[in-house]
């Protein structure tokens, strides 16, 4: 059984006098235990879809109907509100864009993680925090950290602890959302090495969303094109990378400056 | 310009300006649509309204109605008099504030906040209370002079904002000189922030002039809505159960004060479409009822 | 630390400014500076009496210099004088008791109007676009674009005189001695009542729609539909993630609303006819007494510069990033 499985899905922007149409009518799945990409330049959709999965959209935007998405087999369109509020962060977690502001800036990191274990399972404060613990260290954060605000920790290890409550109820799925655009390489090749560990070792899909392919095709195991709300090509990272079908698949490689000279004449010719 | 248009469409700047423009044309033709004089005792004291007298007399047997309309001349000068001063020296401060920043920053910051931080009606009090009996000019002379600290504050802090973007950069770099730059660059995207604060400033002095005219530190002899008030104050009207001769002036303070409102509520929903209230939203709930999609 | 500092220094900058312009009033006024402030004297003072006035309020033989010197020592060795009314009452006797009157109302009004409002604009902005948030927003304009003159005669005249549920006027039946017992008490809070909720009409729309717009404006950051992610309740999100952030800059501005605040006090307590220091103020400016009116200005001054800290005070308590510093 696939873990994710969105088929037909398309998301409009409901405007006074127009429409937008963000997401046009696709359809892809993560296996368990799955490394999917989805790339694509700004605005194709990619982040539209991501939050559709936890049905995070807000007014405008509108979920048409005939589409589907559902995890582990869970129509999660059907979903009500409280079963929606309890699938949420137990099944799919997700790490945004920029994790300087997903931290909730008043509350201390031991308040970050209890609010969520609280919610959840009931834990108490004491449980809560052996639990952040435990999480912190997957991530190499030393505990001393759980007193501390957002403010006082670096990007890299902010964006390090959104993961780590990320997996706080071993979620399922985790999508990330360009979760390294804003911090360097370095620390860039880091997380992912990171996550690809913490994915052997724990066992959940994910799905990587950014407009780096190349980063991409690194780590992935499949990777799916977005093009203006449509997928226009969906393979594995390998084909992606040498044998793009769609012309736009291959217009973003060409698009990448090349740092071995003789490839780049070839690339011109091709 | 589309910021107008957009105004021009939206209802509740509409209601606004329609009662507005209902005030001011009644201000204008006063002396038309009374035969009455607003100084002369033309009836007995205190009597209800009637056929005669549309909204009753004053204790002093003038005809409130026709005070009223007249009392409108005085409350709208002052106010935008005054707002307009207010709203003058609050912009050209702000964006000084904000533009030149460095000396001129600190000095006008700490004016600022002094004044901000002094409180306004009290203060107000005590120089009315030196000059005497004020007229509505030196009113307005007195509110535009010490009332400017909000809009500088607003002003400056947009104009900080705003001195980042690339077209004034580019203007700096072309040498433009700095007055030009202010006038014709950064003044211009400041408008809705100068019109809310202008209107503003409008409704702060009608609600001041008002207030310090209640309290007796106005010249008894001019015809204001403030004066009426205070005259009823006076003349017990409560509690002789005059209430037209002290609801009258209330009333139509409240319904200057609500035009002004609304209209200054439109522009800001008109400038910053996150605040919007309703109705934008129309097309997204029919096509949700419908069941064409969900969230 | 450094913060609070700072922000003392400037407050007292504001109280010198204050009694500067308490001092230069007279003396820029055409005519006799003397003359105008004890006017209101007659023959109610001696000579001596009269010479005691002049040199607290520095009206020295000596040149301007001194003359502020020496007001500026009676400032702050809390001398304001005598008022010329009820001489020789101290000014600060009698604004003391005043100022009594007008905690009670002033505090209990703004911390229910503040509550009060900063739910309703919580509420509005969290349920925006829908009927709610359209006629909260809307009252609260209202509320703050109409007189404070108007709201309060409006609410005398139905409150007191057309429905007769409250008494017309003073803090407390006249006709009581002041004590502590409970017949006193319940007076008081009868007389109170309209005043106070007076007083909560006028402030609450101008919370409302600041916490409102101060919610939206952070509605869109991450860190909100990252709790929301979370699964954690809607409400829990609405209170813990928007609105404990969305308080900071509502508290900062009620620092600045304080002066509202007392201006509004100030007319509800002459139509009321409320002992606070609003009203004394008032009988001051109608009696030409001109001690106690400058006093005044420095009592609510230092109320607001009092206020302004406590509301710092607590904005260092609730923003944890600037505990650090």
């Amino acid at each position: 059984m696939n873990i994710l499985s969105v088929t037909n899905l398309s998301i409009d922007y409901v405007g006074a006098t127009s429409v937008f149409h963000a997401v046009k009518n696709v359809s892809f799945d993560i296996a368990p235990g799955e490394f999917f990409g989805l790339a694509g330049e700004s605005g194709c959709g990619k982040s539209t879809i991501a939050f559709a999965i936890s049905r995070l959209h807000r007014p405008p935007a509108l979920i048409r109907t005939g589409s589907s998405i559902e995890v582990d087999g869970r129509d999660v369109l059907a979903l009500d509100d409280d079963e929606l509020r309890r699938f949420r962060w137990r099944e799919v977690a997700m790490v945004f864009q920029s994790a300087m502001n997903s931290l909730n800036p008043v509350l201390t990191i031991e308040n970050q993680f209890y609010d969520v274990l609280n919610t959840h399972t009931g834990m108490s404060r004491p449980a809560a925090r052996d639990r952040a613990a435990e999480l912190l260290e997957l991530v190499d954060i030393p505990t001393d950290r759980l007193s501390a605000y957002p403010h006082q920790l670096s990007g890299g290890m902010r964006q390090r602890i959104v993961i780590a409550i990320c997996l706080a109820l071993s979620p399922k799925l985790i999508i990330m959302d360009e979760p390294t655009t804003a911090l360097d390489v370095v620390v860039q090749r880091e997380i992912l090495q990171r996550i690809d560990k913490l994915r052997h070792k724990l066992g959940f899909s994910v799905l990587f969303i950014t407009h780096d392919l190349a980063l991409m095709v690194q780590v992935s195991d499949r990777i799916g094109i977005m093009l203006e709300g449509e997928l226009v090509e969906v393979n594995d990272a390998q084909t992606i990378y040498r044998a793009p079908q769609h012309d736009y698949t291959r217009k973003l490689w060409a698009a990448m400056p090349r740092l071995h000279g003789a490839q780049t004449a070839q690339d011109a010719v091709r | 310009m589309p910021l107008l248009s957009q105004l021009l469409q939206n209802k509740k700047a509409m209601v606004g300006v329609v009662i507005l423009a209902f005030i001011i044309l009644v201000a204008v033709f006063a002396p038309f649509l009374s035969e009455y004089s607003p100084t002369q005792r033309v009836g007995r004291p205190h009597q209800p309204p009637s056929l005669d007298h549309w909204l009753g007399t004053t204790r002093l047997g003038h005809d409130v109605f026709t005070r009223l309309i007249h009392g409108a001349r005085v409350s709208l000068a002052v106010g935008f008099g005054a707002g307009l001063m207010i709203a003058l020296i609050g912009t050209v401060l702000g964006i000084l504030a904000g533009y030149k920043g460095g000396v001129i920053d600190e000095v006008i910051n700490f004016f600022t906040n002094l004044v901000l931080v002094i409180p306004n009606l009290p203060l107000l009090l005590v120089i009315a209370a030196f000059v005497g009996q004020a007229s509505p000019l030196i009113i307005a002379v007195i509110l535009g002079l010490t009332s400017w600290a909000w809009g500088v504050r607003v002003t400056r802090s947009e104009t900080l904002s705003i001195r980042q973007r690339d077209y004034v950069k580019s203007a700096e770099m072309l040498g433009e000189p700095s007055w030009r730059i202010m006038a014709f660059e950064i003044f211009p995207n400041l408008i809705s922030i100068v019109g809310i604060n202008f209107i503003g400033s409008v409704i702060f002095a009608v609600i001041t002039e008002a207030t310090l005219e209640f309290l007796g530190l106005g010249d008894p002899n001019t015809v204001s809505w403030g004066i009426m008030l205070y005259n009823a104050q006076n003349a017990s009207a409560l509690s002789v159960g005059a209430w037209w001769d002290l609801l009258s002036p209330c009333f139509a303070l409240t319904l200057l004060g609500l035009s002004l409102a609304l209209i200054n509520f439109a522009i800001d929903e008109v400038a910053n479409p996150r605040l919007r209230t309703g109705s934008m939203l129309g097309r997204w709930k029919r096509m949700v009822r419908v069941g064409e999609g969900k969230l | 630390m450094a913060f609070l500092l700072r922000r003392l220094v400037f407050y007292l900058a504001a109280f010198i400014a204050a009694a500067t312009i308490n001092f230069f009033l007279p003396r820029l006024m055409p005519g006799d500076p003397i003359q105008i402030m004890f006017s209101g004297a007659g023959s109610n003072l001696s000579m001596e009496n009269l010479n005691a006035l002049k040199l607290t309020f520095g009206f020295i033989d000596a040149p301007i210099g001194q003359q502020y010197l020496a007001y500026m020592q009676s400032v702050f060795t809390g001398d304001l004088g005598r008022s010329i009314k009820y001489y020789p009452l101290p000014v600060t006797e009698l604004l003391g008791r005043a100022l009594i009157w007008t905690l009670g109302l002033v505090g209990s009004a703004t911390i229910v109007s503040f509550v009060l409002g900063t739910l309703l604009g919580v509420m509005a902005a969290w349920r925006r676009g829908t009927l709610f948030d359209t006629v909260v927003s809307l009252l609260a304009i209202f509320s703050s674009s109409v007189p404070g003159v108007v709201i309060s005669l409006t609410m005398l005249f139905v409150f007191g005189y057309t429905l007769g549920w409250f008494p017309n006027g003073y803090a407390a039946d006249p006709m009581l001695d002041p004590e502590f017992g409970w017949t006193y008490i319940l007076s008081v809070l009868h007389h109170g009542a309209l005043p106070m909720f007076t007083m909560v009409v006028l402030l609450t729309g101008g919370f409302a729609v600041t916490m409102r717009n101060n919610m939206i404006n952070l509605l869109g950051e991450d860190y909100i539909v990252m709790g929301r992610a979370k699964g954690l309740g809607e409400n829990q999100v609405m209170l813990w993630y928007a609105a404990r952030n969305a308080l900071l800059p509502t508290v900062s501005s009620l620092a600045i609303s304080v002066g509202t605040i007392l201006g509004g006090s100030l007319v509800i307590e002459v139509v009321f006819n409320y002992p606070g220091l609003g009203n004394t103020l008032y009988q001051a400016i109608l009696a030409r007494d001109y001690p106690v009116i400058q006093g005044q200005l420095l009592i609510m001054t230092s109320a607001m510069l009092v206020s302004n800290f406590v509301v710092d005070l607590s904005y260092v308590l609730l923003d944890p990033r600037l505990k650090k510093a």
